[in-house]
């Protein structure tokens, strides 16, 4: 039998490395997630390029603006697309649910995820940058390269963040997907990811302003601007990036789950007789 | 928390255990034991409460009423000390698919202090030729052995298990009793669920059954609902030339036709069975067809569960 002391416990800096690793590995071996977070976006470069070609965009080179904005569209996909789906998949399967028997602690398993993100975003955009300046002369603007990598670092933990506290409302895991493009796109189509929107209403501008997607995006192509002298993000952009980071952090810790099924909030106020009995059969 | 007469420690405790889902009371008012080192099975209908119950104790659910400790824990309190010295098998899922089962087994090991050795658990629970296979090309069976290794990684002091046969076939769930069975040679406290009886008469040192939310009886599988003397059925033929009238320890059941059985239900077998076998070696007869039969555990077990579910709209 163990003495207290022999079972103290490994460090949690190394569970989440180690996470990171298993995420990693996981997100290799699934076609869907690889797919979303670096092939998509290379498609969508090469194609836009192709059919679009020469139209300059803030007196740059299409390609210029593209690149960075496929970029932006990398970590949406990588961060909060996966998040979503991978989580809730991993919760409706029972995963989460044994993971919270062991002795691995709740942070360790999100910073192995979050972790993760980061990892397949950097490897996503330096695909994404490496075309854009091999097949289409996209010159690396080095001067902004500290506020691209800026941006992006917050881009990719509120993207992170937002798909981690949105799992805590989709019911299971045939709608993650639906959920995740369904919030995510709009978003990308008001928030200069696809094309560059010009002289937009003010009204689309501000409703895009006030989520995190379009400063986290402008910025980056900002960053490609051999214009760019200064930080490219105003501070009302940080004001809503960083807002919604929190908002969504108070979601993840009131509401995240490990445990299959609807949402607690949905069966304690439904409490309808189905979920009834299949709680008293579960039982 | 300690039996001053027979010197044991238990290693989960139970008192007065609630669990409400809006009006439904799944667990209402359980209290028992499970000491160091025993295999203490939970047995019952779907709905009596089991997987409830194991819940709680696995710090999955959280209790509606009364006190509940494992290894002197909280399970509810959610300490990762808990976590490092229990092991859960869950009733299905929870694997995944594209890793092998080297690298699952791997990746647990690593969430613990002291973990077993990673060849040695795959080798014991019979999957040693599949550790480079991926698990989603497992067999049902397969995966079930798998989670059991996933259990057993963290070399747990306390191990779960809910309902760990259903859904085996018939070898496969003696290579899983065979396991489970191994388990207390190595002095792990094991809680089981079950509704397969002949699996708690295999396995369990001591069996609680369920029925309705409440612990209805608790007792050896060999003496549940008193089996093991009330109830007894002895029977035989008696040779043409005695006469049944002659029977001592009677009244016995007299037989339809000459060749047919005599038969007495008794809670007193040995003593009939002494005053039976003197008497038929005294007239120097064998008694062909001499049989002692006690009530099946599904019988017994039929009747405990089957009273109690009348008696439960009384809200005891």
């Amino acid at each position: 039998m163990a003495t207290e002391a022999a079972r103290r416990s490994r460090p949690s800096a190394l569970l989440a490395l180690g996470q990171v690793r298993y995420q990693l590995t996981l997100l290799l071996r699934s076609p869907l997630g690889f797919f979303l977070s670096i092939v998509f976006p290379l498609l969508l470069l090469v194609c836009l390029n192709v059919v679009t070609p020469g139209r300059p965009v803030n007196g740059l080179p299409y390609a210029q603006w593209l690149t960075p904005a496929m970029c932006a569209f990398c970590l949406l996909n990588a961060c909060y697309v996966t998040a979503i789906t991978s989580m809730v998949l991993a919760r409706e399967e029972g995963t989460l649910k044994r993971l919270r028997g062991t002795p691995l602690p709740a942070w360790a398993y999100l910073a192995g995820r979050a972790g993760s993100a980061f990892v397949t975003s950097v490897i996503a955009s330096s695909v994404i940058i490496a075309t854009g300046v091999l097949l289409f002369r996209v010159h690396i603007v080095w001067h902004a390269v500290g506020y691209f990598t800026a941006a992006a670092f917050l881009g990719i933990a509120c993207f992170f963040l937002l798909g981690a506290a949105v799992t805590t409302v989709v019911p299971k895991s045939e709608t993650a997907l639906p959920i995740a493009f369904g919030t995510m796109l709009p978003l990308a189509f008001i928030s200069d990811v696809f094309f560059f929107v010009r002289n937009p209403p003010a009204w689309l501008h501000d409703l895009a302003s006030a989520f995190p997607v379009a400063p986290i995006a402008r910025a980056m192509e900002d960053s490609f601007n051999p214009a760019t002298r200064s930080w490219p993000m105003p501070a009302s952009g940080l004001l809503a990036v960083l807002g919604w980071s929190a908002i969504a952090i108070v979601v993840i810790a009131l509401a995240f789950r490990w445990e299959p099924g609807p949402a607690p909030a949905a069966r304690g106020l439904g409490r309808s007789p189905r979920s009834l009995a299949r709680w008293h059969h579960g039982s | 928390m300690w039996d001053k007469s027979t010197g044991q420690v238990p290693a989960i405790v139970v008192e007065g255990l609630r669990k409400q889902y809006g009006k439904v009371r799944a667990v209402d008012g359980v209290s028992f034991q499970v000491w160091r080192g025993e295999i203490y099975a939970l047995l019952g209908p779907n709905g009596a409460g089991k997987t409830s119950t194991v819940e709680i104790l696995e710090g999955h659910r959280r209790r509606s009423g009364g006190s509940v400790r494992v290894l002197g824990f909280d399970p509810g309190a959610g300490d990762r000390h808990f976590r490092e010295r229990v092991g859960i098998v869950l009733q299905s899922g929870g694997m995944d698919a594209e890793l092998t089962v080297w690298e699952m087994v791997s990746l647990f090991a690593g969430f613990y202090a002291r973990p077993r050795s990673v060849a040695q658990t795959i080798e014991q629970v019979g999957l040693a030729d599949k550790g480079r296979v991926r698990v989603r090309t497992l067999s049902g069976g397969q995966a079930r052995r798998l989670d059991l290794a996933l259990a057993l990684i963290g070399a747990p002091e306390v191990l779960f298990l809910d309902e760990p046969t259903t859904g085996f076939d018939p070898n496969a769930r003696r290579e899983a009793w065979d396991m489970i069975a191994g388990l207390r040679s190595s002095g792990t406290t094991v809680l089981l669920t079950s509704h397969y009886l002949d699996e708690v008469q295999r396995l369990a040192d001591r069996v609680g059954v369920m029925s309705h939310g409440h612990l209805v009886e608790e007792s050896t599988p060999d003496s549940l609902g008193g089996r093991d003397v009330s109830g007894t059925v002895i029977s035989f033929r008696l040779p043409a030339r005695l006469r049944g009238s002659e029977l001592p320890a009677g009244p016995w059941d007299q037989p339809q036709d000459p060749a047919g059985e005599f038969s007495m239900h008794t809670d007193e077998p040995t003593r009939v069975l002494l005053a039976l076998t003197q008497w038929a070696a005294a007239h120097d007869v064998e008694l062909p067809g001499l049989t002692v039969t006690r009530p099946s555990l599904e019988d017994v077990y039929l009747r405990i569960t089957g009273q109690t579910s009348v008696g439960a709209g009384d809200g005891h």
